[in-house]
């Protein structure tokens, strides 16, 4: 008798915890606590910048996107919220359907399985982007993200969605981008409080500076109030504008290689290894450096002690933690600190597999030497800009990509990788 | 026999409702505030009603003339010894009779304790004068040699050009971080050409991926008002607005405020109400030669 009690008592407490205990609570946007922290956010700040982001962007289940982003409101309704389906077939949700289990309900890059990827995906709200065909600062177009939809990533977790329907992948490219400019937006706001708001002393109706007992002025937080001060939503949109101006400049900034120099589809093979001839020549000199960081073999075994501006940012943040004074700071940085993944160094391709993370296309490659990788340590070959210098000519270029393609077929293709070397050697010695 | 059947009986609920705690429910490590309801409403519907440009009668211009300000970065302390850098790339290239050069964190001028590397400039100038407005020369130079940026803290007015140089035998990549994003390999011997277009607040990094160690800081500004201490410590800012208050950021690499604010606690800062950002505001007579000598004790630079 007593023991059927215990049992029942056991499974009511198991029901209990199943009903109760494990509900998922809706998802949030959560902040970016490295930008908040770094700058010095108070919690008060916080929850303010939290505020003004709602009313802009809306929550993961609430979408809400302002004219002034120019983003297309149908295609968001698709990609945003929970994950449903219609009676006629159509899919809803489709960013939790497809994306946020790496990427992160925020887009930080951070949801369950993320800790788990080499690479780590990727967090848009800096939007950056590694895989585009714009000058290396500029934003990604509407087509280089839809086209990374499509091939996916080579090499890395990130699969193909080309079995999507058109209109899919297009609701998730605008959704991507509205997650980038909410992310840009919300490191925008937590400047501009770090930079205009903050303490100011307070004065008397004569002017004149109120004092503490010690005689020290007394302070005022100046509020972030974007319900009352029409000034501060001024900045707000104009900063907002500002980020959206750059999306939209991305299709002016695309480069668009010389006709002339495009080698022909069709060439003979002494043509072709004339021109990878010179190419080889170039990647092992002193002007395009290739061997510097790929290695002497192509191996990718040169230069890897660096990392991307995503893990880098990571690394300077945990230096800044050892390093900071104020205990309440640092006890704020320590919590944030707890949270981050390894850093990883940023090791360059292996350009003998032939795997190309931004596709395998020549002009892929072209524009990767051209404008070098944004966000990496990989710098470009051509002008920064329409109208700059370059390092070496679209000639030469073309030369570096028909070498580079032709690695994977080099035969005998079997170099022995570079060995580490000692980082303490010269150090030590100095 | 009974007593232990109850106890194991208790102890499998209590195990079952530690393991679900343990490990069932837990709910992440999300950090940081989330969005109030009610605010979100109201800020939108204030957002609706669109913004207010600011009351420019605060900015504008209540002074007339100029002025010069000038003065000295006095380092209090004993100053650090700087390690060599890590130079384990292109040895032959990167180190002087096999020595690293040094690094440049802290420079201190023995003789006069002056602190070189800060960069002091006006946040917002209620006016420019013209020769601040307009670049002296088109453009300056950026160089780098035995795999060291010889200029460790570089301003330059946006429409200035910045001639990256290459004095060294091996080949150099330059990555400046910040709202110009600018990356590109700079060949043996040959210079490459940059056009910044945007302002920073503070300086940003400058850095090469062939050889990590080498870091820089650039700060671009929209006018010239903008110094950079020398080796003695020394700075001068001259034509700018007079009778008027100015606010002056004030920058060193290895400063403890965010993002490298020069945060002061001395009675002679306190004096001059500088704040936890690394800002003081001063107000200069017309024509005046404002000479200032700042202190910066060692605690400032984390020292």
């Amino acid at each position: 008798m007593k023991l059927v009690l215990r049992k029942l008592a056991l499974l009511c407490c198991l029901a209990a915890v199943t009903v109760v205990g494990c509900d998922y609570p809706d998802p949030d946007f959560r902040m970016n606590m490295v930008e908040a922290v770094s700058n010095d956010t108070g919690p008060e700040y916080q929850q303010e910048i939290s505020d003004v982001l709602g009313a802009m962007f809306g929550t993961p289940d609430d979408r809400h996107a302002m004219p002034g982003t120019g983003l297309d409101q149908g295609r968001l309704r698709l990609a945003a919220g929970p994950t449903w389906t219609a009676e006629g077939g159509s899919n809803h949700g489709l960013y939790r359907r497809h994306c946020v289990h790496c990427h992160g309900i925020t887009g930080d890059g951070r949801g369950p399985t993320a800790r788990f990827l080499n690479p780590y995906p990727r967090d848009y709200r800096p939007a950056v982007y590694k895989f585009k065909s714009t000058y290396n600062p500029s934003k990604p177009t509407d087509e280089d993200l839809r086209r990374v939809l499509a091939n996916g990533v080579p090499g890395t977790a990130m699969p193909s969605f080309a079995l999507l329907p058109g209109s899919e992948v297009e609701a998730l490219v605008e959704y991507v981008k509205y997650l980038s400019i909410r992310g840009q937006m919300e490191t925008e706001l937590i400047r501009y409080v770090y930079d205009e708001l903050g303490e100011e002393e307070t004065e008397d109706e004569n002017g004149n500076t109120i004092l503490d007992p010690n005689g020290e002025p007394v302070m005022r937080r100046i509020p972030l109030d974007v319900e009352k001060d029409a000034e501060q939503r001024e900045v707000i949109l104009e900063i907002l504008a500002e980020i959206v101006d750059g999306w939209n400049a991305a299709n002016d900034e695309i480069i668009v290689p010389e006709e002339e120099q495009i080698p022909d589809d069709v060439r003979s093979a002494a043509e072709i290894a004339a021109s990878v001839e010179k190419g080889r020549k170039l990647f092992y000199g002193t002007d395009a450096n290739c061997v510097k960081c790929h290695g002497p073999t192509g191996l990718g075994d040169g230069q890897q002690d660096d990392q991307d501006n995503w893990n880098k940012a990571h690394k300077l943040f945990l230096a800044s933690v050892a390093k900071e004074t104020d205990p309440a700071i640092a006890s704020a940085k320590e919590k944030v600190a707890e949270t981050l993944y390894p850093v990883r160094n940023a090791i360059p391709r292996d350009l003998r597999q032939g795997v190309y993370r931004g596709g395998r296309r020549r002009i892929d490659l072209f524009w990767k030497v051209y404008a070098g990788i944004a966000g990496t340590p990989m710098p470009g070959l051509g002008p920064a800009s329409e109208g700059a210098t370059g390092t070496l000519s679209e000639e030469e270029m073309w030369n570096v990509v028909d070498y580079v393609l032709s690695l994977p077929y080099e035969a005998p293709s079997r170099p022995q990788k570079a060995l580490p070397e000692n980082p303490n050697a010269i150090s030590s010695a100095g | 026999m009974k007593s232990l059947t109850r106890s194991r009986g208790i102890g499998a609920v209590l195990f079952v409702c530690a393991l679900v705690a343990a490990s069932g429910c837990r709910q992440g490590d999300d950090l940081g505030p989330v969005a109030d309801p009610d605010a979100l409403t109201n800020i939108r519907a204030a957002f609706s009603q669109g913004g207010e440009s600011a009351d420019d009668s605060a900015a504008m211009p209540t002074g007339t003339g100029w002025a010069t300000l000038k003065g000295r970065f006095v380092f209090d302390g004993v100053a650090p010894e700087m390690d060599p850098y890590n130079a384990n790339k292109d040895e032959a290239t990167c180190t002087i009779n096999g020595k690293a050069p040094l690094q440049e964190t802290v420079l201190v001028d023995a003789a006069t304790k002056g602190l070189a590397n800060v960069a002091i400039f006006i946040r917002k100038a209620p006016r420019v004068h013209e020769s601040a407005a307009s670049p002296a020369t088109e453009s300056a130079e950026f160089d780098q040699k035995n795999c060291v940026f010889l200029t460790h803290v570089f301003p330059l007015t946006v429409g200035q050009t910045m001639q990256i140089k290459n004095s060294d035998n091996v080949g150099h990549n330059t990555n400046i971080e910040g709202k110009n994003g600018f990356n590109q390999t700079i060949p043996a011997g040959g210079t490459i050409d940059f056009t910044p277009k945007k302002e920073e607040t503070v300086p940003v990094s400058v850095r090469c991926s062939i050889h990590p160690w080498m870091l820089a800081y650039f700060l671009p500004r929209e006018n010239g008002y903008y110094a950079v201490t020398g080796p003695d410590g020394s700075f001068e800012i001259p034509n700018v607005p007079a009778g008027e208050e100015l606010e002056l950021q004030v920058w060193h690499e290895s400063a403890t405020g965010p993002g490298g604010a020069l945060v002061l606690n001395t009675p002679e800062a306190k004096k001059r109400k500088w704040s936890k950002k690394g800002r003081f505001r001063i107000t200069l007579p017309q024509d005046d030669v404002e000479e200032i000598e700042i202190t910066v004790p060692a605690s400032a630079l984390g020292g």
